[in-house]
């Protein structure tokens, strides 16, 4: 059976404010899945808290729905239980880049072969519009009390220094750029970060549709080339990084880095321990027929013997 | 036996061990520490039995090995009247006031109880007035000699041979006890196997030191031929036996971030990741350590929707962090295990020390109500039968199980009977791997059928109050059937759980006096019972769950006895079981027996309390120990 996009459509009313960018990251997502023709049973959506949160109940995959700034913890768990899933993470910029940052640079470190999507939208919407990480100091968005007072950071290029091994910017109004780039990100081999750019038309009367139409280019267009050559890694990340931190007069999107060559976690997994790539955990036998443990007495002994001391018989 | 931290002690406790183990003697081995890496006082108490496999700690000790001037300061008043000390003849004119590493607090006391004995300070006046008071043995030795000897014979460098200087109290404890070449062998080859340099310098100064102290002292302190009369025994800490039980309950996820005292089980843990044995696969088991708590409990409760018997080691600070998420465990009923060192608190509090103060917070940590299993045991092998029960539990009722345990058992090495594995069952409790239109919280029962993500159905899980598919939904009757679904399951654990997984009582029918207690106070308390029965008929209430609480059971058993004849025994300041007690039972314990420096409880502090209480005292307070 071909699933279309409208086939990964579930029937939940999505709650987000008409117009809202994330409506643009859904219909890329729907495209996306459908292009990937994904198994809904052998994908998982997991996502925090905040608006970007509730994506998985608007998807007909697995959906994990976790606690704020925790969905990238639950999603390794999930991904390294069993590496056979496709495993994407949603989560908004008060989510990855505020008060889950530490679990973002972990993954980073770590190359789990997840996806991770941040809703990039430089407020927190679900409470009203705070300044979210990626807000610029000095700028006051219309329900701000006073401008922000605190510097933003730049999620590509924390991306690029945490370790992962594909960063890309997408667009949300851009919908076919963005799908491409999550079918890129779900296709590549181990730790995968989309910055997706999406206005809140509620709160941030500055990110607007009118803001990013004058800056948004696409690094396709002006020739840039993520791919890591086998041995130049250090010079394609150089060069990404540097790229990342333009000023926002000129925004790129696309992907800024791809790193084909790394191992991740999973395969070092599988290089130490050997039955971990062939059978899956889930599926691996840990009792008998008769409700016993697959170990028993004699392995015990064996495998425990540092343990067990033989008593001198007298 | 005393030291610097890093000096070799444990490495010491391990090679005993596992020599008294070899011929049949029971054993049990406490360390004690700082929090520190090397230079700080650590000691390690010693209790060995030829008649049983003691669980519990006691004092006077018969012999103090001293690796320091600092461990004699420490602990001259544990040693028994005539009982030895063995000591570097260098350290004689050490003085206390010379040794940083004393607390001011010790400093004060010694210079106080010096002056009332007219002592000048120096192991030289300690040891003459302990030989000449307590009758004391004094154990001389030139450790530098003996090192310098060996760095002779085997031409190696000082430096090298002073790290066999741990083999000293080796040697003179083999010497006083008169125990055989062949156990201590045994010993060493099974602790640095296939290393012979190893093995031969340190007999070497084992047999050295051995012979010195018969010829010079003669064997004190002869075993009696042990009864115990099992023929194989596993020697074990406390952490590395829950290691053993989990490997056994099929667990295939184990998620931590380091923390004092739980680190050790995972090490263990990944040790055997391959789970091997012969060459055969008996599947694999994932060890990883995470950026933090909160990621260790979050990627454990992943792990456990793929569908893998997933678990945490932890202690207060960690499990303080993973409280959110054990609140999340139980709104989308995910079965996972937390394994809960106690050690000392609040914050930072005594990381290296023992305690039993946070079974109320994990009763009641995470907002909101959810059911939960809080499980605690008492000693090593209850430790291995629980932590595969806590496995099973989680999975059967689709909650999160708290297996609360202390440092004291943590770090105690104990030697145990090899587990009976035909009582260990495994249950997963109701699966189900292929469903169209799957309902993970199907409303028509409170424990739904679990799919794993990756079978071959589609399921939502939300931290959100969610409908049966697992979408967020707040309708108020939606809401109050989600809320009784799961509240249901306390319910139905506590008709299903039997009640000797709950609560253990031990001692006479008819006894007079009864304690309540948990966690490793059951040892001490065991023996109190002994030690008390010519004087005092006495009982103990060994309490193991507390979620769901065996309300009915333990109230039948407290009407039995004169309120005021049963007192909670307890390592913490408020008697927080007796308050789980009254809130269940409405029976009012009135008595406590409290201990909070740290330091476990041993019996001889234990008898004399019971005493106290029996004399009408309401709260005693101990605070034995170094």
């Amino acid at each position: 059976m071909v699933r279309s996009p409208n086939d990964y459509r579930t029937d939940v009313w999505v709650d987000w404010c008409p117009g809202c960018g994330n409506f643009g990251i859904l219909a890329a997502l729907y495209k996306a899945f459908a292009e990937l023709q994904l198994d809904p049973t052998n994908t998982v959506i997991v996502s925090g808290i905040g608006c970007s949160g509730k994506t998985p109940h608007f998807v007909k995959v697995n959906g994990v729905h976790t606690l704020h700034g925790r969905a990238i913890a639950f999603a390794t768990g999930i991904k390294i239980a069993n590496p056979n899933l496709t495993v994407i993470v949603h989560g908004g910029d008060g989510d990855l880049m505020g008060i889950g940052l530490g679990h973002f640079i972990a993954l980073g470190r770590k190359n789990v072969d997840i996806k991770v999507m941040l809703h990039d939208n430089r407020v927190y919407g679900l409470t009203k519009g705070q300044a979210s990480p990626t807000l610029s100091k000095g700028l006051k968005t219309k329900s701000l009390p006073q401008a922000n007072i605190v510097n933003s950071l730049n999620p590509i290029a924390l991306a690029l220094i945490s370790g992962y091994t594909f960063v890309a910017r997408g667009y949300s109004m851009l919908s076919e750029h963005l799908k491409n780039l999550i079918v890129s990100a779900v296709k590549h081999k181990g730790s995968a970060f989309i910055d997706i750019l999406q206005p809140c038309i509620t709160y941030n009367n500055i990110h607007t549709p009118e803001y990013y139409r004058k800056r948004v280019y696409m690094l396709e267009e002006e020739g840039w080339d993520p791919n890591v050559r086998e041995g130049e890694a250090q010079k394609t990340l150089m060069n990404a990084i540097q790229k990342s931190l333009e000023p926002d007069e000129r925004i790129p999107i696309g992907i800024f880095y791809r790193n084909p060559y790394n191992q991740t976690l999973e395969e070092a997994y599988g290089q130490r321990t050997p039955s971990y790539s062939k059978t899956l955990l889930p599926w691996q036998k840990i009792s008998k027929e008769d409700g016993s443990p697959i170990l028993d007495e004699n392995h015990f002994q064996k495998l425990f013997q540092e343990y067990i001391v033989n008593v001198k018989k007298s | 036996m005393g030291g610097p931290q890093g000096s070799g002690l444990e490495s010491t406790a391990q090679i005993l061990s596992k020599a008294f183990a070899y011929l049949g003697y029971g054993l049990i081995s406490d360390r004690e520490y700082f929090s520190n890496i090397k230079g700080r006082h650590s000691y390690t108490h010693i209790r060995i039995s030829s008649k049983n496999l003691p669980t519990s700690l006691t004092y006077p000790v018969q012999v103090v090995c001293a690796m320091d001037a600092e461990t004699i300061f420490t602990h001259f008043q544990d040693l028994e009247e005539r009982g030895s000390i063995v000591y570097d003849i260098s350290a004689l004119q050490t003085k206390y006031t010379a040794i940083p590493s004393i607390e001011p607090r010790l400093r004060e006391r010694l210079r106080l109880t010096f002056s009332e004995l007219g002592l000048d300070g120096t192991i030289s006046s300690l040891t003459r007035y302990l030989k000449a008071v307590k009758k004391v043995r004094l154990i001389g030795l030139d450790y530098q000699n003996i090192i310098s000897e060996v760095s002779k014979k085997f031409e190696i460098l000082p430096s090298q041979a002073t790290r066999y200087i741990s083999s000293i109290p080796v040697g003179s404890i083999v010497g006083l006890t008169g125990i055989g070449s062949d156990a201590i062998k045994y010993s060493l080859e099974s602790r640095f196997p296939g290393n012979q340099t190893l093995i031969e310098h340190n007999n070497y100064i084992i047999e050295q030191v051995s012979k010195t102290v018969r010829e010079d002292y003669g064997t004190l302190y002869e075993l009696s031929r042990s009864s115990i009369g099992l023929e194989k025994v596993l020697v074990a800490s406390g952490n590395d036996i829950i290691a053993m039980a989990k490997i056994v309950g099929g667990l295939r996820f184990q998620s931590y971030y380091p923390i004092t005292p739980a680190a050790d089980e995972s090490f263990t843990l990944e040790k055997y990741e391959r789970l091997e044995v012969e060459g055969e696969s008996l599947g694999s088991l994932i060890v990883t350590q995470t950026e933090d708590e909160i990621a260790a409990i979050a990627s454990a409760i992943g792990a456990s929707l793929s569908g893998v018997r997933s678990s945490t080691s932890t202690s207060g600070p960690g499990f303080s962090l993973m409280v959110e998420a054990l609140g999340y465990a139980g709104q989308v009923e995910a079965p996972v295990v937390i394994t809960y060192y106690q050690r000392g608190a609040p914050s930072t509090g005594q990381p290296t020390r023992g305690a039993q103060a946070d079974l109320l917070f994990t009763l009641y940590a995470s907002h909101g109500e959810f059911p939960r299993i809080v499980l605690s045991s008492g000693d090593h092998l209850e430790a291995f039968y629980d932590t595969i029960l806590a496995l099973n539990l989680a999975e059967k009722y689709q909650v999160p199980v708290i297996h609360l345990l202390d440092k004291f058992l943590a770090n105690c090495i104990a030697t145990s009977p090899l587990p009976d594995l035909s009582k260990v069952k495994i249950e997963r409790g109701k699966l189900v791997f292929e469903k169209p239109d799957y309902k993970r919280f199907d409303l028509s029962r409170p424990i739904s059928l679990r799919a794993f993500l990756g079978s071959n159905t589609i399921q939502w899980v939300a931290g959100d109050e969610h409908d049966e598919f697992g979408h967020i939904d707040e309708d108020p009757v939606n809401r109050k059937e989600m809320y009784e679904k799961r509240m249901k399951k306390l319910e139905i654990m506590d008709s299903e759980i039997p009640i000797d997984y709950r609560a253990s009582y031990y001692g006479p029918e008819d006894a007079k006096l009864l304690m309540i207690g948990w966690g490793f106070t059951k040892g001490a308390a065991l023996e109190a019972i002994e030690k008390m029965k010519d004087n005092v008929s006495c009982a103990y209430l060994h309490l193991k769950m507390f979620s769901p609480f065996p309300t009915e059971h333990v109230k039948g058993l407290l009407e039995k006895f004169d309120p005021k004849n049963i007192v909670a025994v307890e390592q913490n300041y408020l008697a927080q079981a007796s308050k789980i007690i009254t809130q269940h039972t409405g029976v009012k314990v009135e008595k406590a027996i409290l201990k909070y420096t740290g330091r476990p409880i041993y019996v001889n502090e234990l008898t004399k309390a019971l005493e106290k209480v029996l004399g009408g005292e309401r709260r005693v307070v101990l605070e034995y120990g170094a």
